[in-house]
């Protein structure tokens, strides 16, 4: 039975020979290596492995603490303009860290708005395979909305759509293995932001809604609502829950990635855990992170 | 770097409790998580056509269950990496 190949086959394979090139050529086989003797078996080792696993993982996690434990900023950073600006605001504690992070935000948004202007230029009648893929995207998230929050309230879509890419592109873009690639979702700034603004978005439309009074109540009055301290307390766990849900997933993932690809002394390449780790949670705590922040609308309107 | 004792109680304390709070943490999760898949196998069964709806359904559900998993890894790393 001669079966075509589906599109999304033809991508996925694609992906994965790009992946093992890339990891091959930036980071796979830079260190040398050897073929030992001493147990009786032929082994590959690495020549020199000047990092134990604890300082490898404090470099990749908390860079700043990792330079302050060595004393010496690198070379990169010494003579450039935006660190020193970042210096200067941020102070020496955070301040490779914040440069990095601020640089994957401005990959991801940049990233985004070349893609958007890439399918805006040419809108056709008879749409082309990409321009499929996001009207896809589009009319999928469309379909929840309407189904969660009513038909009169479709406006929230796009919202919604640019939530959930915005977090994709962050989950995917740590996949890319090149130095210094990092999610911007592996730092807590970015996914607290992201629920304090989704948070912050149900409370204004709630106050469209029901009104200014009609919404505070809940809150400040204790004839109709005995137990309005537990909604405020409610209200901020909510940020805490959606915010350290999305960051937990993505950082306990990559330091899985990290620890077992130095058990395996990079040579082994952990493709197979970054299948796992990088697109499938990346993009089912997307998903969640959006229907997430659509249901809290969703309640705080219907009632 | 050297360590005095005093030091070493803690750092062994720290790693002795980011282990039973990351395999206690996990119980409660998998008990979830499991029975919600087993929940929505039953209701696939029932009505095949709900498939896409049920799916979508749990994910979320299981999302949100798994969430007293992560707080726990969030504090097995503090206490990792923190002390």
């Amino acid at each position: 039975m001669a079966k075509k190949k589906s599109p999304i086959l033809k991508i996925f394979i694609l992906f994965v020979i790009i992946e093992v090139i890339l990891v091959i050529v930036s980071n796979g086989f830079n260190k040398q290596l050897q073929i030992g003797f001493d147990d009786g078996k032929i082994i590959f080792r690495n020549i020199q492995s000047h990092y134990d696993l604890q300082e490898r993982i404090t470099e990749e996690f908390q860079i700043d603490e990792h330079y302050r434990q060595t004393g010496e900023t690198p070379e990169i950073y010494r003579s450039n303009k935006i660190y020193e600006f970042f210096k200067s605001v941020f102070g020496k504690a955070s301040a490779i860290g914040t440069f990095q992070l601020l640089r994957m935000l401005l990959i991801v948004d940049i990233l985004l708005l070349f893609l958007a202007f890439l399918i805006k230029k040419k809108l056709l009648k008879r749409p082309s395979q990409p321009q499929i893929l996001f009207e896809l995207t589009y009319s999928t998230l469309e379909q929840f909305v309407i189904e969660t929050i009513g038909k009169d309230k479709v406006n929230f879509t796009p919202y919604i759509v640019t939530l959930f890419l915005f977090i994709w592109v962050s989950n995917m873009i740590g996949m890319i293995p090149i130095p210094g690639f990092m999610e911007p979702t592996r730092n807590l700034n970015v996914p607290l932001g992201l629920g304090i603004f989704a948070v912050a978005i149900v409370h204004i439309t709630a106050f469209k809604v029901k009104g200014a009074w009609g919404h505070l109540q809940n809150y400040l009055n204790p004839i109709k609502n005995p137990l309005f301290l537990l909604d405020i307390i409610g209200e901020i766990s909510k940020v805490v829950s959606i915010s350290f849900r999305l960051f937990g997933n993505i950082l306990g993932g990559a330091i899985i990635i990290l620890v077992i690809s130095s058990l395996v002394s990079y040579v082994v390449f952990p493709v197979g855990l970054t299948l796992f780790f990088g697109i499938f949670v990346g993009t089912i705590q997307a998903f969640v992170f959006t229907m997430l922040a659509l249901t809290y609308i969703g309640v705080e309107i219907s009632e | 770097m050297e360590l005095t004792l005093a030091q070493g109680i803690v750092k062994a304390a720290a790693l002795l409790g980011a282990g039973m709070c990351m395999g206690m943490g996990a119980l409660g999760p998998g008990v979830g998580e499991g029975f919600v898949a087993g929940k929505a196998c039953e209701g696939i069964a029932r009505s095949p056509e709900n498939a896409s709806l049920i799916t979508r359904t749990m994910l979320v559900g299981q999302a949100v269950s798994e969430s007293t998993g992560i707080y726990s890894l969030v504090i097995a790393l503090l206490l990792i990496f923190s002390t």
